[in-house]
């Protein structure tokens, strides 16, 4: 039997250190992970409203071997709990998405978002500090000023690296319902957020205002037989964005048709394949997470069992069909009892769109190649990750005779999956969060 | 008979989810609350036009036009039928559940959606009592002396596909004690199957004796309340 790592692209290693809490809570499950755009900052964000931000070491020529590790750059509290008194609900302070703004200056922009409220966090670093005060002595207390006879110009002395996080913008009582997505415009202005009926428009200056430019709330809420379930920008169209729903569908919208885009520009929908039809078809053709690729032309979703790629020119079905887990369509129904069918997971592209991985269950994360057609299980786990050890590829044996190192589909751990994922955006780095543990796998180093 | 049985766990189950869903922090969750009625809509679907189709065809033993199970294909012209009827009953009953009575039940198989023929002054309680179904109204004195025997409510995520923790009490404590009775009993049983075959339906651990028809009204009723 061949073997896949031979013909992947990229073969991974693990890193010296996996990156995870101590003790494991529900607070320190991780719910998103982003790379910034250089890939030199990796933020990571978790139920308990924390964002850690990861940062790549400088090569060192002393220590090749540790090329590139990401440390831990920055830890701040993004979102706190809340409480709607209007509604007697509780706001969660999970951090559902973290978007990364462009480095226009020596400081970091990011937006994080909980169901309700967006906000612009900056992070800098300070790494000097001003001495030589005349009004004022080393320790900040007023000095007399009968005591002052000279005059003396403040100069700046190093100081330790400190890097701190500000909040500079907080978006808030916009949505009604829980936001999903938030999406970076590029033009670098605007903003939008995406909750399960409406999408509004932001720009990052103006807090208090947001312009509405999707409604899918019917008039009677009986009625409802869709929600919006993620929501981006075009990469370098700045007037054309893409919304996913939970009935399958997509839609590509343009801001210069009108100024309220319920009428879409394109519908792309795949036709229900009859044979699959059953009890579940229904929630697992819910579109969990919707990317454009870097270059544009072609969008990716993923819903509950497989991962699609579409042509923007072709609205008809996608070009390319992944099976991620097609062993799970005959366990629906037990899926559904454990609320697994519910889960949401994400899809990335690689750099160069070429590659396109997503996670699954039992700490496997999948990713295919577009070119060669070939695709790979791989694991998260500590167990199988010493390192600078390849990591071997996995198998789940779907019947049969299952071999010595394949996983039968009934031994698979439901409660060890792979929701969110992020691909550096121009090496072969990754970033996969599993529970609470963060694992960075690089390309290895010949 | 099975379809049936499966369809009617199906409901319970999404019922107890869109009950427990309620109290998970965040608030209720638009997409989930869409999903599992999309769930109970179809399992509803099923269940109604397996019932027809086994009133259709009485002494015969019902076959499934497909096993209801993740490859399940709901008979489409049944389930036209079916929709025909209960789109003409649900005008003529908003609310099915208010009023029905025991006799009542067992009216023309076509109207599966329970409707009353009179607006009955019977206290509902007592109505249903009369139908077997007095295990799910809200009951006083069962209230007290199962009080020390409740469970607390568990958030832990299954491992290997089990059934879902208990259910914390609420407003309706007995009704979610016999559904979790009921929908345990029902998946106690796990057979090992090749995953080429679909897997049997769950069996009973105790066969119920209560109305079909009454249960559905009982799990209608509850989704109306949310």
């Amino acid at each position: 039997m061949k073997c896949f790592s031979r013909y992947l692209p990229y073969i991974f290693r693990p890193p010296n250190t996996i990156l995870s809490s101590s003790c494991h809570t529900e607070a320190d499950i991780i719910s998103t992970v982003e790379f910034n755009h250089t890939g030199e900052l990796l933020a990571t964000g978790d139920k308990g409203g924390r964002v850690v931000i990861f940062q790549r070491e400088q090569e060192s020529k002393n220590q090749v071997h540790r090329r590139g590790e990401y440390n831990v750059y920055s830890t701040f509290q993004s979102h706190e709990p809340e409480f709607d008194y209007l509604k007697s609900l509780e706001i969660e302070e999970k951090i559902n998405k973290i978007r990364w703004l462009p480095q226009q200056n020596a400081a970091y922009f990011l937006l994080s978002t909980n169901d309700k409220t967006v906000k612009l966090w900056k992070v800098s670093e300070r790494d000097k500090r001003p001495e030589g005060y005349n009004l004022k002595d080393e320790e900040g207390r007023l000095r007399d000023p009968a005591t002052i006879t000279t005059l003396r110009v403040p100069v700046l002395r190093p100081m330790d690296l400190m890097v701190e996080a500000t909040p500079r913008r907080v978006f808030a009582n916009a949505h009604t319902y829980h936001i999903n997505s938030i999406s970076v415009n590029s033009d670098y202005e605007t903003y939008m957020s995406a909750d399960d009926l409406r999408i509004n428009l932001w720009n990052f200056e103006i807090t208090n205002q947001s312009f509405n430019i999707v409604d899918i709330k019917p008039a009677n809420m009986e009625e409802l037989t869709e929600v919006i379930t993620a929501a981006e920008f075009h990469p370098h169209h700045c007037n054309t964005f893409v919304y996913s729903s939970s009935k399958g569908t997509i839609r590509l919208c343009d801001m210069r048709a009108s100024a309220l885009c319920d009428r879409h520009t394109k519908f792309f929908e795949e036709p229900e394949d009859p044979s699959n039809r059953s009890f579940f078809s229904e929630i697992i053709s819910s579109i969990s997470d919707v990317k454009f690729s870097h270059s544009g032309r072609y969008i990716m979703t993923r819903d509950y069992l497989t991962v699609k790629v579409w042509d923007l020119n072709m609205e008809s079905r996608p070009i390319e069909t992944y099976q991620v887990h097609d062993y799970l369509r005959s366990k629906l129904c037990s899926l559904y009892e454990n609320d697994c069918i519910f889960d949401k997971f994400e899809c990335v592209w690689n750099g160069s769109d070429s590659v396109i991985m997503t996670g699954s269950y039992n700490n496997f994360f999948r990713m295919f190649d577009r070119n060669t057609k070939r695709d790979v299980t791989l694991e998260a786990s500590r167990e199988n990750s010493k390192p600078r050890a390849i990591l071997k590829p996995r198998k789940v044996c779907v019947g049969g005779k299952r071999r010595k190192d394949e996983i039968s589909v009934d031994s698979l751990d439901f409660s060890k999956k792979i929701l969110h994922t992020a691909w550096h955006p121009s090496e072969n780095i990754i970033a996969v969060a599993a529970t609470n543990n963060l694992y960075i796998f690089q390309d290895k180093v010949n | 008979m099975e379809v049936q049985k499966e369809a009617q766990r199906i409901m319970t189950l999404s019922v107890w989810k869109m009950y427990h869903s309620r109290m998970q922090r965040g608030g209720l969750r638009l997409h989930r609350s869409l999903q599992l009625s999309l769930i109970m809509r179809s399992a509803r679907e099923v269940y109604l036009s397996a019932k027809v189709e086994a009133h259709e065809e009485p002494g015969v033993p019902s076959q499934p036009a497909c096993s209801l199970d993740p490859r399940l294909h709901p008979p489409r012209e049944a389930q036209t039928r079916v929709e025909a009827a209960l789109s003409d009953s649900e005008q003529l009953c908003p609310e099915p559940m208010d009023t029905q009575e025991a006799p009542r039940a067992e009216e023309s198989p076509a109207r599966c959606a329970p409707r009353p023929a009179k607006i009955s002054r019977k206290r509902r309680s007592s109505s249903l009592a009369n139908s077997g179904d007095a295990g799910l109204v809200p009951s006083k004195k069962a209230r007290l002396e199962e009080e020390g025997a409740e469970e607390g409510e568990s958030s832990e995520i299954s491992n290997r596909l089990q059934p879902p923790p208990a259910q914390a009490e609420g407003a309706f404590p007995n009704l979610a004690r016999v559904l979790q009775r009921r929908f345990s009993g029902l998946l106690n049983c796990s057979p090992a199957v090749p995953p080429t075959v679909p897997p049997p339906p769950a069996c009973e651990a105790k066969p119920v004796c209560r109305r079909a028809d009454s249960m559905l009204n009982v799990l209608v009723r509850a989704v109306v309340a949310f």
